[in-house]
């Protein structure tokens, strides 16, 4: 099986190193010339424990709890393991040691040094000492026969020699390496093996190959040689088993053999192609580490498979020699660890698979360690000198050595607070900060519960603090402040909420293990174990609740997107209140509460690095101005308190696609944008004040970056991707991009803009009728009419589906259908509002009396607004520009098939429907607010159209006797013209009808209005738009400007056909 | 010039401050400073880096080459060189005396920094002796000199041109010749 590389991490200042293994294999022992040893729980251990030993360490060994090191001060060293205190010296050279091992058993050390002698120690008793002397240079390595009867020791005078320990003489010697005169100048290392469990083999490099020696006879009986290998070997290392043969070379080729067949089973690289200078297998197999002469540590991991019985029958009908096709060929034999292991060796082989390599042993997927409960913003509990919180408001710094165990309190903002010095007394290890309070908590011991303490410096009286003991048993393991209440989650899985104050206030049982928790204002963000993870994923759910006026759940438990193999490095909120966390591999997740509070990725924070091992520990995410504010650390995770670090400025990047492009970059701004600004949204749902001119100004900024994409795809000449664009902008700024497309003459565009714009614009309108219904003091009604205009919109749908059947023009059909509409109207008005309304089943032609109470003011209105559309869309715009499905049942005669095409092509469905929804109250807002052009223009139109309108529908008929050919915009052309030549009171009194039927008697004004208009309409309606138009302009100058684009490229749209 | 009018100049360069005050956006005429948030970098000129810390509103961050390990470099550089290498700030002799003055404790290792610029300073100085003594002893009439600061050339300026003026006049008298040159230049 190709063993997985994992990257090398950064382990000692660069110099030779050595590598080993606890006898457990639960750590990884390092040591360099940097004077340090290591060990580290794991390749990602970014905390490894580090021994200094002396200014260099040459070589080290580690058995028993002994850990024995050849340090530079010509000593050989023993320390005690994993505590790592000195305990005695071992012996001495003259010069330094070169190279150190144990016996088997551990009993012995045998070091060999640079003057040329080779020592071997009892442990028990260093006095006991055997000098085995014969080199006539340093020597390079020594390793022990594991039967103890020999050892081989090889020297810079180019000799590999085999001694007799007893008696201290040598039994053979061979002169297989190229003499150099000091360990520095040789061209390898040449790190001797000896088999361990059959002690029949010893492996010696040379050059590019590794020679074995057969024990007593003493004669070579195998090279193992990789074609590969161009450089020299400098170390080799057996496989617990001793049945395949690791060597690392110069030039960082490391190579496994199977040493029964010589064939090569596993061959990699080192990443940066460094001198490995140290290599260790796991002692149950699976695992190679090794170390190169830049300090790196590396470990190369999955090199299990199956048990070593089957693996030589594959090895023999397998021709290509892989451990991996050992697996496959031996599929009885899931059980991976042990491949490698010594089969004698029982203490550390689960018995089950030594003895019965057939009985089925689990191999899937391994559970994940879950992640401990931490404070997001403190750096390892373990450190004597350790940040418990930075935060946006300060630091708090705990001390725990020899002279002090104090805590430190700091404000960034020194307005808030003087800094505070505290005796830690109890112990706390946990802490939060906020502008009101310090809250310090401590885990419980035998004797004394877990405390809970709070420093409440805001408070107004004399009493400052406050101290809670938790129930006998429960520690608290996370905590965090809000605005005026505290939060602790324990053990117990309880989260105990406390008001700033020191009063109880509510409890409740978390799902699971809590992972950390964090507030904001009335926000409370925990996060928990929501089971187990697998295969070093972690599963953790996340709870988002919110106290103050309305107590409520906001996520529910929902699983917390981390990144692949990752864990929670951090979790708050940003300074706006938006929910936020990191994960271990840098990315910074924001909770998206417009996308239905999703998580998106805004920032990986590890591309800002330079190193691999580099990383930014977060303290702060602001949204305004758009700051990750974070530390950067070399080489670690979390920074330490001394130098004070310094705080760095990370940008917000979403990560999409081809960001390198302008439209790429320019649609990550804009996303960027609207996901920061969502807290506008949510602070003035939540009632707090916001920043009107920061959001008009984001706003300003999108609708700009979005004019930019329509002009880039405008230039791309993609306008199926500038239409969707406009789709994003507001209103206004539509009205600007169809100038854009008229200008650059691309009219199918601007047309479709232009339609784009009425709905935006009748859209807006409906919403706010919307709005004022939600102030209804008849708040019953209100789901009464959700219902109902769902119904209604049911029906306008089927009823446009209808009318895509009318293409074919049946006369009878459409008389059917003008029938239905009729119905349809009467559906709408019951539908629409009015619960206590009796019914209005004349509604059109009722007479304008019946309907002038008050509850009967929307109905009519939208009655008659509706109308006005239709009849706006066929006169003012011949049909073109405008759309209305409402417009065909009033058609008594087939249409041409062009013409309904037309149609339906512009209908935007949603768009009537709404507009038809507009009550009259609306426009008396209009005037104070005012909505951008179009929809206003709209209105205007439909009132002062009604009398036209009514007019037209009584003198249909006529029109159409009169001229049986014509078609329907003819037929209202005609029908312009005709009502143009009646007097100006008839048309008065044609008003007058339509303003009665709209019911609003009590609005004297705009009938006044509409009177006026109506007077002055000396030259049809288009005239008359402009009058209305000019009256609206005294309201609101803006809405002239669209009212003219449009009217102008209705115009072209017109002239083009 | 005075040499407090070329630290006046040197005030004028950017360091960066950590405040522990808030503060809008400040409009001065000669560009806008902050926002200050607490506990948050921010670049402001030295003047008022120095005031705010004397009212201790706000922690120094040394400029980056005020670390030991890139003065001892530049030291080595400079002593290697008979030329005079670039300095790492324009203002490097000012900037390290202004802000060791009133921010010592802001600065790690800061004695060993004022040792270290020090030495590059009077190694600069040496050199600056040196090719004026080769200036006037070989009669040059023009010398280039690359990467001086204003602070050095304000120590010499004084000195050197009247250094010069006296030479020529007392040149001129020996060669009354050349005062004809004279008049016409």
């Amino acid at each position: 099986m190709p063993g997985e590389r994992k990257p090398m991490r950064y382990g000692h200042s660069e110099g030779h190193t050595d590598v080993c293994f606890d006898d457990a294999g639960k750590y990884i022992v390092t040591c360099g010339s940097d004077g340090d040893v290591r060990i580290w729980e794991s390749l990602d251990d970014d905390d490894p424990k580090s021994i200094n030993v002396g200014e260099k360490v040459y070589s080290l060994a580690l058995k028993n709890g002994k850990l024995v090191t050849a340090a530079s001060n010509n000593t050989v060293q023993i320390h005690t393991f994993p505590e790592g205190d000195p305990d005695g010296i071992l012996t001495r050279f003259t010069t330094n040691a070169t190279h150190i091992t144990y016996n088997r058993s551990g009993s012995r050390v045998a070091a060999g040094s640079s003057d040329f002698m080779v020592k071997v120690v009892e442990m028990y008793d260093s006095s006991q000492q055997k000098t085995l002397r014969g080199h006539t240079a340093p020597i390079l390595s020594v390793t022990f026969d594991p039967k103890d009867e020999f050892l081989a020791s090889a020297s810079c005078d180019g000799s590999v020699a085999v001694w007799k320990i007893e008696e201290q003489t040598q039994v053979t010697s061979w002169p297989l390496l190229q003499k150099s005169n000091d360990v520095i100048n040789a061209k390898s290392l040449c790190r001797l093996a000896w088999q361990p469990k059959a002690a029949k083999l010893l492996a010696i490099p040379v050059e590019t190959t590794v020679q074995l020696y057969q024990r007593d006879s003493w004669a070579q009986v195998g090279t193992l040689s990789d074609d590969l290998g161009t450089q020299a070997i400098n170390v080799v290392a057996w496989s617990p088993c001793g049945k395949f043969l690791a060597a690392g070379s110069i030039g960082g080729l490391l190579t496994v053999w199977d040493v029964e067949s010589k064939l090569c089973v596993e061959r990699q690289t080192h990443e940066k192609g460094y001198t490995v200078c140290g290599l260790a297998w796991h002692p149950l197999g699976g695992q190679i580490a090794y170390t190169d002469t830049e300090g790196c540590l590396g470990v190369l991991d999955g090199l299990s498979s199956s048990s070593s019985s089957s693996s030589t029958t594959a090895s023999s009908t397998t021709t290509k020699v892989s451990l991996w096709s050992y697996m496959e060929a031996s599929p009885s034999h899931p059980n991976g660890l042990d491949k490698f292991v010594d089969d004698d060796d029982s203490a550390i082989v689960p018995p089950a698979a030594a003895a019965a390599p057939l009985w089925p042993v689990y191999d899937g997927p391994m559970p994940t360690p879950p992640q401990k409960a931490f404070q997001p913003g403190s750096t390892p509990a373990h450190l004597m000198h350790r940040f418990m919180m930075w935060n946006s408001v300060g630091i708090v710094r705990g001390y725990n050595d020899d002279q002090d165990n104090a805590i430190d309190v700091e404000f960034h903002d020194t307005a808030v607070h003087h800094a505070m010095h505290l005796t830690n007394s109890l112990g706390h290890t946990v802490a939060d900060l906020s502008q009101e309070a310090v809250l310090l908590a401590c885990p419980g011991t035998d004797e004394l519960a877990s405390k809970l303490q709070c420093l409440h410096f805001s408070s107004w009286d004399t009493n400052k603090e406050w101290m809670v003991d938790l129930p006998k048993g429960e520690d608290v393991q996370a905590l965090c402040l809000g605005q005026g209440w505290a939060a602790a989650a324990t053990s117990a899985l309880i989260l105990r909420l406390f008001s700033i104050g020191g009063v109880q206030r509510e409890l409740f049982s978390l799902p699971g293990p809590v992972v950390c928790i964090a507030g904001h204002g009335e926000q409370l963000l925990v996060v928990y174990h929501r089971g187990t993870g697998f295969d070093g994923e972690q599963a953790l759910g996340v709870q988002l609740l919110q106290f103050g006026q309305k107590r409520r759940q906001v996520i529910h438990g929902e699983p917390l997107p981390l990144s692949r193999k990752s864990h929670l490095s951090w979790l708050g909120f940003t300074a706006e209140g938006t929910p936020c966390f990191i994960d271990s591999e840098g990315v910074v997740r924001l909770l998206n509460r417009s996308l239905g509070n999703m998580w998106t990725p805004v920032c990986n924070t590890r591309d800002n690095c330079k190193g691999k091992s580099d990383h930014y520990w977060m303290v702060g995410v602001h949204e305004n101005p758009q700051q990750l504010r974070c530390i950067p650390c070399k080489g670690s995770r979390y920074p330490p308190t001394l130098p004070r670090p310094a705080v760095a400025v990370l940008p917000f990047k979403l990560p999409l696609c081809q960001t390198t492009t302008e439209k790429g970059q320019m649609e990550e701004q804009y996303w960027r944008s609207v996901l920061l600004h969502n807290h506008y949204g949510f602070l003035s749902s939540s009632g707090y004040e916001i920043d009107e001119e920061g959001q008009s100004q984001a706003q300003k900024e999108q609708q700009e970056l979005l004019m930019k994409m329509f002009a880039l795809s405008c230039k791309l000449e993609r306008e199926f991707r500038s239409v969707e664009l406009a789709e994003l902008m507001t209103q206004n700024v539509v009205t600007l991009a169809i100038r854009y497309a008229s200008r650059s003459r691309r009219m199918a565009l601007a047309q479709r803009l232009s339609d784009l714009a009425l709905e935006k614009a009748n859209q807006l309108q409906g919403e706010e009728p919307q709005e004022e219904e939600e102030e209804e003091p008849l708040q019953y009604t209100r789901r009464n009419t959700g219902s109902h205009r769902q119904a209604q919109e049911e029906v306008v749908d089927e009823e446009q589906g209808q009318e895509e059947h009318m293409d074919e023009g049946d006369v009878a059909e459409s008389k059917r259908q003008g029938k239905s509409r009729e119905s349809l109207s009467h559906l709408l008005k019951e539908g629409r509002v009015n619960p206590f309304k009796v019914s209005s089943g004349l509604g059109r032609s009722g007479s304008a009396g019946g309907q002038n109470r008050v509850t009967n003011v929307l109905d009519s209105m939208m009655l008659s607004s509706k109308k006005p559309t239709a009849l706006l869309s066929s006169s003012g715009s011949t049909g073109k520009l405008n759309k209305t499905p409402f417009l065909k049942p009033l058609a008594p005669r087939p249409k041409t098939k062009t013409q309904s095409t037309l149609l339906h092509m512009n209908t935007p469905k949603a768009a009537n429907k709404k507009a038809v929804e507009e009550p009259a109250v609306c426009r008396l807002k209009q005037t104070e607010a005012p909505p951008p052009a179009s929809p206003a223009e709209n209105v205007e139109n439909k009132k002062h159209k009604s009398g036209f309108q009514l007019w037209l529908e009584d003198n249909r008929r006529i029109i159409l006797a009169d001229n049986p050919d014509l078609e329907e915009t003819d037929v209202i052309k005609e029908a312009i013209g005709r009502f143009r030549t009646l007097s100006a009171d008839d048309r008065l009194t044609w008003t007058e009808r339509a303003k009665g039927q709209s019911g609003d008697v009590a609005d004297m004004k705009k009938r006044k209005r509409g009177e006026e208009e109506n007077r002055g309409d000396k030259n049809g309606q288009s005239e008359a738009d402009e009058t209305r138009q000019s009256e609206a302009d005294e309201t609101s100058a803006k809405k002239k400007k669209p009212f003219d684009t449009s009217a102008k490229l209705s115009a072209f749209a017109f002239n083009k056909n | 010039m005075d040499p407090s009018e070329v630290e006046f100049l040197a005030e004028k360069e950017l360091v960066k401050i950590i405040p522990n005050f808030s503060l809008d956006k400040i409009y001065l005429i000669g560009g806008d400073l902050g926002p200050f948030n607490p506990g948050l970098p921010v670049d402001v000129p030295v003047w008022l880096a120095l005031n705010l810390k004397q009212r201790q509103k706000c922690r120094i961050v040394p400029p980056e080459w005020m670390d030991v390990e890139k003065l001892e470099e530049i030291r080595e550089l400079e002593r290697k060189e008979d030329t005079f290498t670039p300095v790492p700030s324009p203002y490097y002799m000012e900037l390290t005396k202004l802000l060791l003055n009133h921010a010592s404790d802001n600065i790690p290792k800061a004695d060993e920094i004022r040792t270290l610029v020090k030495d590059i300073w009077d190694t600069r100085i040496a050199k600056l002796r040196l090719s004026a003594d080769s200036f006037i002893s070989q009669q040059e009439a023009h010398a280039k000199l690359d990467n001086l600061t204003l602070m050095e050339i304000n120590t010499t300026r004084s000195f050197l041109l009247d250094t010069l003026n006296c030479m020529y006049k007392l040149r001129s008298n020996l060669q009354p010749g050349s005062k004809y040159i004279s008049d016409v230049v």
